[in-house]
């Protein structure tokens, strides 16, 4: 016998031997972000790792997930939630081992699961070896892979993002005698992209995993790797050539992976990161999720509308990535101040709720737990044109903590079961790395994944309903899309188009029922089929088309020939 | 040879018009499809077979649906110079057919199976046949296509080499050759021997096309044996019924012994696992049994779906479930074999219309169970429903209890069953409601007039003292 064939490792490295080959399987496909330390405790020690993941993956292949992303799984003094990294070569000793990870990836390709990881270009931890080498001495051979000065006064017409801790993106450090650059914390240096060998170090890290068998990376914290005089030092010409070439690397030698760029600006600055095709193949579409809860607050499908409208086309071979929520605040940087006003007074009544410009809530608490409210904004984002991005816990509308520090009340231990500690971990209460949530709304004891699988009518039933149907539908990720503008503006309704598949999807902004008429004429002779039940609707004719949506109600439809004939 | 067979021979993608392969896929019994939809088929991948007598390769179809989501099917395409049976298309005096269906391809797929050949298709494809050591195949051995079968196409060659072709193909290594593989390496002899396989990689998917296995001349299908035995001697049926159990329980001994292997390795249940089958086989009720009210002769059982609702809610093994194992899959009377005195077990690969990452899953050792208790039924059924016998409810009772204590006396030493027997019968219950629910979604969509079996099974389910 030989043994060429046999899977060489358990589950085999090459990641596509359990899927058919397709360049594009990231368009259809449902993301879950997955914060390793709040998922489940394999080891007993209080803090989520990867073999306790790994023993959930059949969970998240029940709930229909195709790629998991990973927060940050490096070494790391964890100041930043592990975008700090101190070691790209490695596992954080908290979450498991090198080993850990390439066997939990093999599993969830064997059950036809991808994952991408998030990587940290920008910066590295400020003890990062490479870091305390480059401080010790100016003749120090990794001197040059940071960004130093000897004055504060330089590119000063880049902003200050994190404006709650950081007043300068320089900091001055005493054992290097000068100052180096940092875009996030200061404890944050960035790496000196300008250094032939930082940009060659990054393709190894790169390297490294793709042959561990990742799928890809959520390139974080794209925007900044270069550094211009004059320049807001965000999307510069340098910074999108070498993405182009981290691209082109991995084009030739790992097919089917998937590069996502984390790039928090205007849909007309991040189109950039897509190149013509040939630089990241998918980025966050910042900007509609703002809206979407806007819209939701006005009773009005304007501001939806509206941002797709100045959403650039993307090349083919490209996709959004679409989130309501995530690890992060609520970001309101790109809304205008008055929307982000009107976003603080409705969304984050108790100041402790904003962070930076934005606001640490999840999905449920900001809906105030609405589930018809939930249910409608998942619908909307299931039927943009993206992929959408679930952030662990939203499938049972967990709630958030606003007591604990900086983002931190937005990671608390996935709720597992009413059992100690929810399910998270056998450790002692005291042990755990955040306390899981206890209140009497959105505690372990009241939300629960168990809980809500024995629930029919429940949230996360629903939701892997939701996520069957849109897989059945690769129009969601790959059709063309038409809003139609209907007189009643409390109504987003839109079309979305691929090869013999019309879906029609109409979404009722308010809170009470409304009526609209759509101008379906061009349809003429067509009969709308409602995706969840079947049920068919009354033929489309030359009038316009009512339809009566009920509070917060949405309706999905496939228009088809008359199946009566 | 003509253009048609140039072109074929040449690893052509394009070869008939594609209304005729459309209409050939959909009217073959592995179709998984719904043939009334408008869809699409065509050769995405074509690795020429060496010239032989007429040309022939092995050609995946694509087969697309309206909505734009696909399936993909293996043909071993042939073309010849006369008319013949289910011709696919046909040009300039030449017509293209499917040489898996009448067994025609045998002679060449045993000769890459002896060479252990290494096939490539113009764009860089290929097929390889890989031989197990020690077993050889007689390319000349005459061969007959065995019918019947749904999911899949074989082939009997000589005196003893079943070639079987998968028809849908799913990415990754087909379960049956990983498992026949991992039983012949730890010495269990209810299984075929493994001659050897063909597997294709480098093009739109990495899959197990095919396996050889020894055939079991002159053996009886257990499903058969038991409606014969029905029909004479229904006791007979009862001692092999027993000695099947303990085969089984031999077989998922097997499974869970090697705990080096990862793949194979028992693992405990994680938490969610009962609850996660709970809520899939809940929402299928709600789906299956909503279709009910269209037949009047099920009208009964549909006004009983909130009692079958509730009885899948309420299934709550108490204390520990034993360990997930690898399993056979699809397990029923008509996958034991009676041969030369004892079971043998085939079809290793799994529900087919089920990916390949759910077919290997690890599962509770009792849906294996499960499924021969349900298939125990069948038999009675059957045989009351189309040879019109008369079978005792006794002889079922007493049928799966031999089955039951003959798997139980092997299993219950392992630790892999649950500690408490009431857990045991619990999950037994709900394992046999899924499969009865799953059975009676097949029979309506395939079997109409075979529906009332599994509905009479899940009414007899409901009749039982509850959790």
């Amino acid at each position: 016998m030989t043994d060429a064939t046999r899977p060489a490792e358990p589950g085999g490295q090459a990641p596509g031997r359990w899927f058919e080959s397709d360049p594009n399987w990231f368009k259809t496909a449902i993301f879950y972000e997955v914060l390793i330390r709040g998922f489940h405790d394999g080891n007993g020690d209080g803090v989520g790792d990867l073999r306790g993941l790994t023993e959930k993956l059949d969970y998240l292949q029940w709930l229909g997930v195709d790629c998991i992303w990973l927060l940050p799984m490096y070494p790391s003094p964890l100041r930043d939630g592990g975008y700090d990294i101190s070691d790209f070569y490695s596992v954080h000793p908290d979450y498991g081992t090198v080993e850990d990870l390439r066997e939990f990836i093999a599993q969830a390709h064997e059950r036809g699961m991808r994952v991408i990881a998030d990587l940290v270009m920008n910066h590295t931890s400020s003890e990062h070896p490479w870091f305390q080498e480059a401080r010790s001495s100016p003749k120090s051979p990794k001197r040059d892979w940071y960004v130093w000065s000897h004055t504060d006064q330089r590119y000063k017409d880049a902003r200050i993002i994190f404006v709650d801790t950081e007043t300068s993106n320089w900091t001055w450090d005493p054992v290097a005698g000068a100052y180096y650059w940092h875009r996030f914390f200061s404890h944050q240096p960035d790496l000196n992209y300008d250094n032939p060998e930082v940009q060659e170090e990054m393709l190894r890290v790169l390297r490294f995993w793709l042959d561990l068998g990742l799928d890809g990376f959520r390139l974080d914290a794209v925007p900044y790797l270069f550094e211009r005089e004059g320049t807001s030092c965000e999307n510069l010409l340098e910074t999108h050539a070498y993405l182009k070439r981290v691209r082109r690397e991995i084009d030739e030698l790992y097919p089917d992976r998937v590069l996502l760029a984390e790039a928090n600006q205007w849909p007309e600055d991040v189109v950039h990161y897509f190149g013509i095709g040939d630089e990241c193949h998918m980025a966050f579409q910042f900007p509609v999720m703002p809206r979407m809860f806007m819209g939701l607050r006005r009773e009005d499908a304007t501001p939806i509308v509206e941002i797709l409208d100045t959403t650039p086309a993307i090349p083919d071979g490209c996709q959004w990535g679409l989130f309501l929520r995530n690890h992060d605040e609520l970001t309101l940087e790109m809304v205008t101040d008055e929307e982000r006003d009107y976003m603080y007074a409705e969304y984050a009544m108790d100041p402790r709720m904003k962070l930076n410009l934005g606001i640490r809530r999840r999905l449920a608490p900001l809906l105030e737990n609405g589930h018809d409210e939930a249910r409608l904004m998942l619908a909307i984002l299931f039927s943009l044109p993206g992929s959408p991005v679930l952030y662990y816990g939203d499938e049972i509308g967990m709630g958030d903590n606003v007591f604990l520090g900086d983002r931190d009340g937005v990671r608390t231990p996935m709720q597992w079961t009413g059992d100690r500690n929810g399910g998270f971990s056998r450790a002692d209460f005291a042990q755990l790395y955040l306390p899981p949530l206890m209140d009497p709304v959105f505690g372990y004891q009241a939300v629960n994944v168990e809980a809500q699988l024995r629930n029919p009518s429940s949230l996360l039933r629903w939701l892997q309903r939701f996520v069957a149907m849109r897989k059945e539908h690769p129009v969601f990720g790959l059709g063309s899309y038409e809003a139609l503008r209907p007189s009643n503006h409390r109504i987003f309704a839109h079309l979305r188009r691929y090869e013999a598949d019309t879906i029609l999807c109409v979404h009722n902004m308010a809170r009470s029922a409304q009526a609209v008429e759509l101008d379906l004429s061009r349809f003429e002779g067509l009969v709308p089929y409602e995706l969840f039940g079947g049920a068919r609707f009354p033929r489309i004719g030359e009038l316009p088309y009512l339809l009566t949506p009920g509070p917060r109600g949405f309706l999905w439809f496939e228009l088809r020939e008359d199946d009566d004939g | 040879m003509g253009d048609l067979g140039a072109r074929l021979a040449a690893g052509g993608t394009e070869l008939v018009a594609e209304e005729g392969l459309r209409g050939y896929v959909v009217s073959r019994r592995w179709f998984g499809g719904r043939a009334r939809d408008p869809l699409q088929a065509h050769v995405v991948d074509c690795v020429p077979m060496p010239p032989g007598p007429r040309p022939l390769a092995i050609a995946l179809v694509e087969v697309r649906y309206p909505s734009g989501t696909h399936d993909v099917y293996q043909t071993v395409l042939g073309v010849r110079g006369e008319a013949g049976k289910v011709p696919i298309g046909g040009a300039g005096g030449e017509e293209l057919y499917d040489a898996l269906e009448d067994g025609t391809c045998a002679p060449a797929l045993l000769d890459a199976l002896h060479r252990e050949a290494v096939l490539t298709s113009p764009g860089g494809s290929t097929v390889r046949f890989t031989r197990v050591d020690g077993h050889d195949v007689d390319p000349d051995a005459p061969a007959r296509p065995l019918g019947a079968d749904q999911s899949n196409s074989a082939i009997v060659a000589g005196e003893g080499v079943l070639l079987k072709a998968y028809r849908r193909l799913h990415a990754g290594m087909n379960p049956e050759l990983e498992v026949l593989r991992f039983l012949e390496e730890h010495g269990f002899r209810h299984a075929p021997s493994l001659i050897g396989w063909w597997e294709h990689a480098n093009g739109p998917l990495e899959a197990t096309l095919g396996v050889a296995v020894r055939f079991l001349r002159g053996a009886a299908d257990g499903f058969t044996m038991a409606l014969d035995a029905l029909g004479t001697d229904p006791s007979a049926a009862v001692p092999r019924l027993r000695r099947l159990g303990e085969v089984t329980g031999r077989l998922h001994a097997t499974l869970a012994s090697d705990a080096q292997d990862p793949r194979f390795a028992p693992e405990e249940p994680s938490a969610e696992m009962i609850v996660l089958a709970q809520a899939s086989l809940d929402d299928e009720i709600v789906d299956l049994f909503s279709t009910l009210v269209e037949h009047e002769h099920l009208s009964d059982l549909a006004a009983r779906v909130e009692e079958v609702r509730s009885r899948v809610r309420l299934v709550e093994p108490a204390g520990d479930l034993g360990l997930r194992i690898r399993q056979h899959g699809d397990y029923h009377l008509g996958q034991a074999l009676w041969h030369e005195g004892d079971w043998v077990l085939i079809d290793f690969e799994g529900e087919p219309a089920r990916d390949i990452g759910e077919r290997r899953r690890k599962r509770l050792p009792l849906r294996d169970v499960a499924g021969m208790l349900r298939s125990i039924s069948y038999a009675a059924w059957v045989a009351r429903l189309e040879r019109g016998t008369v079978v005792s409810d006794a002889w079922e009772e007493e049928a799966r209890a031999a089955f039951l204590d003959g798997y139980l006396r092997v299993v219950e030493p392992l630790r892999i069953l649950p500690a408490l027997r009431e857990s045991t019968r619990r999950l037994l219950d709900l394992f046999e409601l899924e499969k009865a629910v799953y059975e009676l979604r097949y029979e309506l969509g395939h079997r109409p007039e075979w529906a009332a079996i599994p509905a009479a099974g899940i009414a007899a389910l409901l009749g039982r003292e509850g959790p």
